[in-house]
Formats: C-alpha cells, sequence, structure tokens
C-alpha cells in the first residue's frame, strides 16, 4: 500500500520536474506556447470537470464565462490601467458572480434542458460581446496587457499559469476525494436516492457551478494574457464543446483523465497537421468513437488495459478467522 | 409593420417545423436529438446544391432532399441512439446526438463553405412581389401542412396509432408485439424527412448555411419548451410566438439582441409554467 503511495508520489515529482523544466529543454517558443494554453485551459477545464465529470450536469456552454472573464480582465487591466493581479481576481469574482446567475435558473432543469441553456448561454454572450460595441470594442476586439515582472517573458508566464494550474488541481482533487465529492457523484448517479439520504442537491450544484465559474473567470483571464489580443470570433462555441470534448474523452469522475484529454486534445491537432484542417470534425468524431465505445472514457481504458497485463496479486491472499479472538469476543458479549 | 408581423411568421413557421421534428423523434424514444436542426439545414443545403450546382429541377430536388433528410434522420438513430438507449446512462444519448449534430456541422463547413450561400426560387415569381413574396408563404404553408398531415397520420391511420402507442408506454407497447426499434427508426427516418421538407422551404429565407443547424436545434427547442413537450399544436403556437417575438424585438430594439430576447422569454415561460403552455404535466421520479 505505501509503496504504491511512495511510487504515485514519486510519478508526481518527476512530472512536475518535467514541467517546470519546460522552458529550458522545449526546442522552440510555440511548444512554450501549447504548453501555456493546455495550462490556461486546464484551469477551466478541473473547474468544469466538477461539474461534468463529478456532478454529471453537462454543461456546453463555459466558453461564455472565459469570455466574460477574459473581456473583463482586457477592460479592467487595458482601458482602466488597474493592476493585473487585481483584475484577475476580478475577472475571477465576475465569473463567479455570472455563474451564480447562470446556475440560479439553469441548475433546476434536467438534462437537455440544462444544455441548451448553457449552449444558449454561450451564444448570448458571443452575441453581446458584439453588440456592446462601446465595451468590448465589438468585432474589432481589444488589447490585453500582460503581467507584470518577472512574468512578463514566455517562460515567466509559463511558470505563472502552471503554478495557478496546480492549485487548481490540487484544490479540485481535494473537492473530488472527500465527502464533498462522493454527494457530487451521488447527485450525478441519482439525484432522488441522493436527496433522500440528505444531500442538498440544488445548493450543491449550484456550489459546484459557482467554482466552476470562478476558475473560468481566472482562466479567461489569463487566455486574454497570453494571446494578448481577443476578438468575439476567439470565442466561438465549438470552443465550449471542446472543453466538454476533454472532460468526456479522458473520463466522468477523474481528474488525472480529462487533465490527460485537455493535454492531448489541444496539443494533437497542432502537432498533426492533417488534423488542423479538419478541425471541430476531428472533435465530433472522436466524441462519438468515445461515447460508443468506451463511454466511461479512455482513462477508463488505460485502467483496464493496465490490470490486464499487471498479473493478479490480490488473488493469492487468504483470509484466517481468528478464531481465538472471536470465541473471547463472544464469550465477553454473555457477560452482564 | 406588416412586414415585420409576415417575416416573424415565416421564420416561426421554420421555428415550429424543427419543434414538431423534435416531437416525432420524442414520441417514441423519449430522446431530443441535438441534430434535429441540422435535418433542416440539409435539407436546405443539399436542396440548394441540387438545384443550383446540378442544375436539377425542383420538383425532383425536392424529393431527393427529403430523401437526403430520412436517411439523415434514420442515420441518427442507428449511430446515435440504437446502441446507446440499451445503456442505462440516462444522458448519453445528448452526448452521441451532440457529438453526431458536430460531425455534420462541421462535415457540411467542409464540404460545401462556411459562407451562407442563396438559395434558388422554386416557383416563378418576380422579386417586387413584397410580402407576398413565395420566401414568406412557402414555410408557412408547409409547416400547416406538415402539422394537419401528422395529426392525421396520428389518428388515422395504424402507424400514427402504434406511435401514439409508444408514447404513452414503449414497454407495454413491446408486450403488445409492436417492433419498438423498427417503429423508431421509422419515426427519426420521418422527423429527417419533415426537418429537409422545412429547411427546403424556408430556404430562400434563412440561406443555405452550414451554421444554420445550431441556431435551429436552440431556437426549435424553445418553440418546443414555451408550447410544451410533445404537443403539436403547442409547437406550431410556440414557434409562431417565438418567430412573432424575435421579428419585433428586433425591429424595436436591434437585430443584435435575438439570442438574449428568446432565451429570456423561455426562462420566464418556464418558470411561470415549467411544462410548457400545452404540455403535460411531468411526474416525479421517485
Amino acid at each position: 500500500m505505501t509503496k504504491v503511495v511512495l511510487r504515485s508520489i514519486a510519478a508526481t515529482a518527476a512530472l512536475l520536474v518535467l514541467l517546470a523544466t519546460l522552458p529550458w529543454w522545449a526546442s522552440d517558443q510555440y511548444q512554450l506556447h501549447l504548453a501555456a494554453l493546455i495550462a490556461v485551459y486546464w484551469i477551466l477545464i478541473a473547474g468544469l470537470n466538477l461539474v461534468v465529470g463529478f456532478t454529471g450536469q453537462l454543461s456546453i456552454g463555459h466558453v461564455g464565462l472565459l469570455a466574460i472573464g477574459a473581456y473583463a480582465f482586457a477592460i479592467l487591466a487595458g482601458r482602466y490601467e488597474w493592476s493585473p493581479w487585481l483584475a484577475l481576481a476580478a475577472s475571477g469574482s465576475i465569473g463567479g458572480v455570472c455563474g451564480l446567475l447562470l446556475g440560479l435558473p439553469s441548475l433546476r432543469l434536467p438534462g437537455f434542458y440544462f444544455a441548451m441553456a448553457t449552449m444558449a448561454f454561450a451564444l448570448i454572450v458571443a452575441e453581446l460581446t458584439l453588440a456592446l460595441g462601446e465595451l468590448t470594442g465589438g468585432g474589432v476586439g481589444l488589447s490585453v496587457p500582460g503581467f507584470t515582472a518577472p512574468f512578463d517573458t514566455p517562460a515567466g508566464y509559463y511558470w505563472l499559469l502552471l503554478g495557478i494550474a496546480m492549485l487548481i488541481t490540487w484544490l479540485t482533487w481535494n473537492v473530488a476525494r472527500f465527502p464533498w465529492g462522493r454527494a457530487l457523484v451521488a447527485i450525478r448517479d441519482n439525484p432522488v436516492a441522493a436527496e433522500s439520504v440528505g444531500i442538498p442537491v440544488f445548493r450543491m450544484k449550484l456550489a459546484v457551478f459557482v467554482l466552476s465559474g470562478i476558475t473560468a473567470g481566472l482562466s479567461g483571464a489569463l487566455f486574454a494574457s497570453l494571446q494578448s489580443y481577443i476578438t468575439p470570433d476567439t470565442f466561438v462555441f465549438e470552443l465550449g464543446l471542446f472543453f466538454f470534448v476533454c472532460i468526456i474523452i479522458g473520463g466522468r469522475g477523474s481528474i488525472l483523465g480529462p487533465l490527460v484529454g485537455t493535454a492531448i486534445l489541444t496539443a494533437l491537432p497542432e502537432l498533426v497537421a492533417p488534423l488542423a484542417k479538419l478541425g471541430n470534425l476531428f472533435y465530433g468524431l472522436l466524441l462519438l468513437a468515445v461515447v460508443l465505445l468506451v463511454p466511461e472514457g479512455i482513462g477508463r481504458l488505460f485502467e483496464i488495459l493496465l490490470a490486464r497485463l499487471r498479473p493478479e496479486r490480490e488473488a493469492s491472499r487468504v483470509l484466517q478467522p481468528d478464531t481465538d479472538r472471536l470465541a473471547a469476543v463472544i464469550r465477553k458479549g454473555h457477560q452482564p | 409593420m406588416l412586414t415585420v408581423l409576415i417575416t416573424g411568421l415565416a421564420i416561426g413557421a421554420l421555428y415550429a417545423a424543427t419543434a414538431l421534428a423534435y416531437n416525432v423523434m420524442y414520441s417514441t424514444s423519449k430522446v431530443l436529438s441535438v441534430t434535429t436542426g441540422h435535418l433542416a439545414m440539409l435539407g436546405g443545403v443539399f436542396g440548394a446544391w441540387f438545384v443550383t450546382s446540378l442544375g436539377w429541377h425542383p420538383l425532383i430536388a425536392l424529393p431527393a432532399a427529403l430523401i437526403v433528410g430520412a436517411f439523415a434522420g434514420w442515420l441518427t438513430d442507428v449511430i446515435a441512439i440504437r446502441r446507446v438507449l440499451k445503456r442505462s446512462d440516462e444522458h448519453l444519448w445528448l452526448l452521441s446526438t451532440l457529438a453526431l449534430a458536430t460531425i455534420v456541422q462541421q462535415g457540411v463547413g467542409l464540404w460545401w463553405g462556411t459562407e451562407p450561400k442563396p438559395f434558388p426560387r422554386l416557383l416563378p415569381q418576380d422579386f417586387s412581389a413584397g410580402m407576398a413574396d413565395q420566401k414568406y408563404w412557402l414555410p408557412i404553408i408547409t409547416t400547416l401542412l406538415m402539422a394537419i398531415a401528422l395529426e392525421l397520420f396520428y389518428r388515422r391511420t395504424l402507424y400514427g396509432k402504434l406511435f401514439i402507442a409508444m408514447s404513452e408506454d414503449t414497454f407495454a407497447a413491446r408486450a403488445r408485439g409492436i417492433e419498438t426499434d423498427r417503429i423508431r427508426s421509422a419515426s427519426f427516418a420521418i422527423a429527417g424527412a419533415l426537418g429537409a421538407l422545412a429547411g427546403f422551404a424556408a430556404g430562400q429565407l434563412t440561406f443555405a448555411f452550414f451554421a444554420l443547424g445550431l441556431t435551429l436545434t436552440l431556437n426549435g427547442f424553445i418553440a418546443l419548451a414555451v408550447g410544451g413537450l410533445g404537443s403539436n399544436i403547442g409547437a406550431l403556437v410556440g414557434g409562431a410566438a417565438l418567430g412573432l417575438l424575435n421579428a419585433f424585438s428586433a425591429n424595436l430594439i436591434g437585430g443584435e439582441f435575438q439570442n438574449t430576447v428568446s432565451v429570456g422569454a423561455l426562462i420566464l415561460v418556464l418558470l411561470l409554467k415549467p411544462e410548457g403552455l400545452f404540455g403535460a404535466r411531468n411526474v416525479r421520479p421517485v
């Protein structure tokens, strides 16, 4: 048992060292940018994962919250020249408030209605960013300032993103492994049964949705600063679908699965040119294949394969009843 | 003002037709397919392709477009519904139809191009007709005919009664010897043909545009939810109301707030009357 824990700690540490030293061994700036993009996306997806993967609320419109965070950061830090850190915090809060406003009516709706409501939300945000030209720059877009030193270089910004992404991952991991997370899974698997054992279903859903709004707002702010220029075209509905697909492909109810899914799905079309031409068609095909063949996600597929490869060790364990102790307990029970 | 009224009714008719297609699939499978709007989009795009690029007569292009739509509907059932319904997971069909809708939309985008292309004139008519122009009344008449035909089909034919039996209770229908799988496939093919017909009739209004599907999926669903899930009258009323609301709001406060207004209306109706105007009240699952 401890051996397994030690081994996983060692693997995590090795991975972290590998990620932290990326600026030195990445072959060009573009790969570093890609890694930074994965970190930005993951900050949103980690929060969304609690909503989609754990609570089972199929939100396909989180790109709307991402856009709100991005525009809030661009307007506050760019136009009003707030400190980027203050603007980042404000973007997260605004994302959380918008998540609350979106979640209050829509989380009461059943599955398909909820998905449509979030999709409509994404379309509304896209519409408003175009319509409210004085605030958002309309179709022309806004330029976004960077962060202050030492985070103003590509490598420095990458470390900042890595740090925040790790923090968010740790946060969601804490939510997932404590009774909180179990309650969320219970809501996903059977809301009626969850309610009957005293889980406040709507309040839990709302709380986790607001959390995902906060991470989406943060992610939006960091995304805007990474891209340094945003237009309404940046936040197309298909981007929201992409976040969703990352989670479903990675596997619901896990954190590692969606993380791997995010990394692979972000990097794959960039590294394999023919896939980039297919674009969202590729994501659609992948989603269909996963839903039909392995609805539990690719992460689960790996687990099954590993279990196949590894010889059964637990099988040889034999339980020996401790008869003496049992007899002692029974004898004790007879005494008044 | 009359122009606004007739534009609203015409676009509302398209929403209503999409809602009808939703209803046909929902009656046999209890699935709300994300591909519903894309079926209408296929009707418009393929209609335009048959007439403009291949030079077919509209009378040949129409049945061809209907066949394409019916095939797409049937394919939805085979690929995205049949396997998924066998599993117990409740919302898997949402994922599979969403994936299929994305594939259809992006596939058409790659093949047809992402720009809206004009849809040909179906009947010889001068462009100066104004409000009597065919692009307004074609979708309205088509949708009304569609609703009447569906009603006759449900009430007067044996197949229609099978549909109703399945919508009441699929297990009981199966126990009485109805081949539920085949009926479901048939309902998806019918919905595909209806959607394609609506897309074909409204083609001159919407143009042959690959992204139309998603808009129609959303607006058709809003019409359906406002009118009441499963009710054809509700679909017509909801579609017309939504179309009129869109047209008048575009006229009064500008066209850039269309989605905001529609979704605002949806949320208002869902808050006041969650089952919709003509819907049957859902029983809580315990």
